[in-house]
C-alpha cells in the first residue's frame, strides 16, 4: 500500500501558517506585509531600470 | 554616507549618479529600515523576553487584555534604532531638516525610553511623572519651533496653509508659529502614544501617514512639482521624504512581531518618539492641517480621553457622581466594551486611516 504524503501541512500558504500555529490575524498581517515589499519592490523598478 | 559616497564614485562612474534621486533613496531607506528590523527584531525580543521587560497591563481595562500582561515592551527602540542608522546611511546629512527630524525623535524617544525603563525594570507604577514627561516634550518642541522660525527665508516657511483653499494661507507671527509647532509635536506624539492600545493599532497609521508625509516632504521640496501643485516650496525638505520612508519600512517590519497576538509591544519610546516624528516632518513641511486630517485616527483617540476625563470630573464636581461618554477610553476600547473583536477594531480603524490619508493626499491636488 502507497503512503501519500503532504508537501505542506495545508494549502495554500496561509492555511500552513496557520496550522504551524500562527494565529489567523498573524498569517493574514504577516503576509500583507510581504505584498507591500513586494509592492515597494515594483515601485523601485520605475527608476531602477 | 552612502549619498557621499555615491557621488564620490558617480566621478568615476556614472551609474552610482542614480543615488542622487530622493525617490530612489527613498525606496532604498524603507527596505533598509524593514531589513535592519526584520534582522534585530526576533534577537531583540529575546534580549527584552531574558531581561523580563513586560508590559503590565491595567487592572481597569478590558479583562481580554490581561493576558497580555508580561509581553516584552520597549519594541519602540527597534524602531527608533532602524531609523536612525537608515537615515543616517541614506540621506543627505548636510541638510538640516534632516537633523532636526532625526534630533526631535531621539530626544522625544529617550523621554519615552525613560517612562518605560522606570515602568517596566524599577517596577514603579508611574513611571516618568506626567509633569516632567510634559516639560520635556514642551522643551524639545519649543527648540524645533525656535530653529524653523530663526532659518525660515521665505513667508511659506512659517504660514498656516488651510487645504482645499488655495489661498487661505495665513502669516502667524512668532507666537502663533511656536504656539503651532508645540502643538503639533506634543499632540501628535501624545495622541499616537494615546493609541497605541491594541496589538498593531498604532504602527499601521503611522506607517501610512508617514508615507504620505514622504510623498508631501517630496513635492514641497522639488520646486517644480510645488509650482504646479501650488504647494509651498521648501528647499531641502525633500530629503525628509528618506526618513519618512525609513519609518514606513521599519514599521511595516514591526509590524510583523506587533501583529495580534503581539509577541513585542512598542511601549512609550516608540509611540511618543513616532507621533513625535510625524508632527515635526508635518510642521517642516508646512501640512500642519492635512496630518490633523490624515492622523484622524490618533486625534479622535486623545480627544475621547480628553472628553471622557473632562465629563467625568464635570459631572462628579457637579452631581457627586462621575459619569462616562464612552463605555471606556480612548476609543478602541469602547468598541471593544461594544462587543467589538481586537482584531475588527484594529483592521477597522485602520480602513478609516487609509481614507484620510486618501483624502489628505487629495489636497495636493484639489485646491
Amino acid at each position: 500500500m502507497t503512503v501519500k504524503k503532504r508537501g505542506t501541512l495545508a494549502l495554500g500558504e496561509t492555511h500552513v501558517s496557520v496550522a504551524n500555529v500562527m494565529a489567523t490575524p498573524n498569517a493574514n498581517v504577516r503576509f500583507w506585509t510581504i505584498t507591500m515589499l513586494l509592492v515597494l519592490i515594483g515601485l523601485a523598478t520605475l527608476k531602477l531600470r | 554616507m552612502l549619498l557621499a559616497l555615491a557621488q564620490w564614485l558617480a566621478l568615476d562612474v556614472r551609474t552610482f549618479s542614480v543615488f542622487n534621486y530622493i525617490t530612489l533613496r527613498a525606496v532604498m531607506a524603507a527596505m533598509t529600515a524593514l531589513l535592519i528590523s526584520f534582522a534585530l527584531g526576533p534577537w531583540m525580543i529575546r534580549r527584552l523576553t531574558a531581561l523580563k521587560i513586560g508590559q503590565s497591563v491595567r487592572t481597569d481595562g478590558p479583562q481580554t487584555h490581561l493576558v497580555k500582561a508580561g509581553t516584552p515592551t520597549m519594541g519602540g527602540a527597534l524602531i527608533l534604532t532602524s531609523v536612525v542608522l537608515t537615515t543616517l546611511l541614506w540621506a543627505d546629512l548636510s541638510n538640516a531638516y534632516v537633523w532636526v527630524a532625526l534630533l526631535t525623535t531621539i530626544g522625544v524617544g529617550a523621554i519615552g525610553w525613560v517612562d518605560d525603563y522606570r515602568k517596566v525594570v524599577h517596577r514603579n507604577p508611574d513611571g516618568l511623572s506626567a509633569k516632567a514627561k510634559m516639560f520635556w516634550q514642551s522643551l524639545i518642541a519649543l527648540a524645533v519651533g525656535a530653529f524653523l522660525w530663526s532659518h525660515a527665508t521665505l513667508p511659506a516657511h512659517t504660514e498656516l496653509i488651510v487645504p482645499f483653499f488655495k489661498h487661505w494661507v495665513f502669516p502667524l507671527g512668532v507666537v502663533g508659529f511656536m504656539v503651532l509647532v508645540y502643538l503639533v509635536i506634543v499632540g501628535t506624539s501624545n495622541a499616537v502614544n494615546l493609541t497605541d492600545g491594541l496589538d498593531g493599532l498604532a504602527i499601521m497609521p503611522t506607517v501610512m501617514v508617514a508615507s504620505a508625509l514622504a510623498v508631501f516632504a517630496y513635492v514641497a521640496g522639488h520646486a517644480e512639482f510645488s509650482k504646479y501643485l501650488g504647494e509651498p516650496a521648501i528647499p531641502g525638505a525633500g530629503e525628509l521624504a528618506i526618513f519618512c520612508a525609513a519609518i514606513a519600512g521599519s514599521g511595516l517590519a514591526f509590524l510583523w512581531f506587533n501583529a495580534y497576538p503581539a509577541e513585542v509591544f512598542m511601549g512609550d519610546v516608540g509611540a511618543l518618539a513616532l507621533g513625535a516624528a510625524l508632527g515635526v516632518v508635518a510642521v517642516m513641511v508646512r501640512q500642519e492641517l492635512v496630518l490633523f486630517i490624515m492622523g484622524g485616527v490618533f486625534v479622535v483617540e486623545a480627544v475621547s480621553v480628553m472628553l471622557q476625563v473632562s465629563w467625568f470630573k464635570y459631572t462628579k464636581k457637579r452631581f457627586g457622581k462621575g459619569e462616562r461618554i464612552l463605555l471606556m477610553a480612548p476609543l478602541h476600547h469602547h468598541f471593544e466594551q461594544k462587543g467589538w473583536k481586537e482584531t475588527q477594531v484594529v483592521v477597522r480603524f485602520w480602513i478609516i486611516t487609509m481614507l484620510l490619508v486618501l483624502i489628505g493626499l487629495a489636497t495636493l491636488k484639489l485646491r
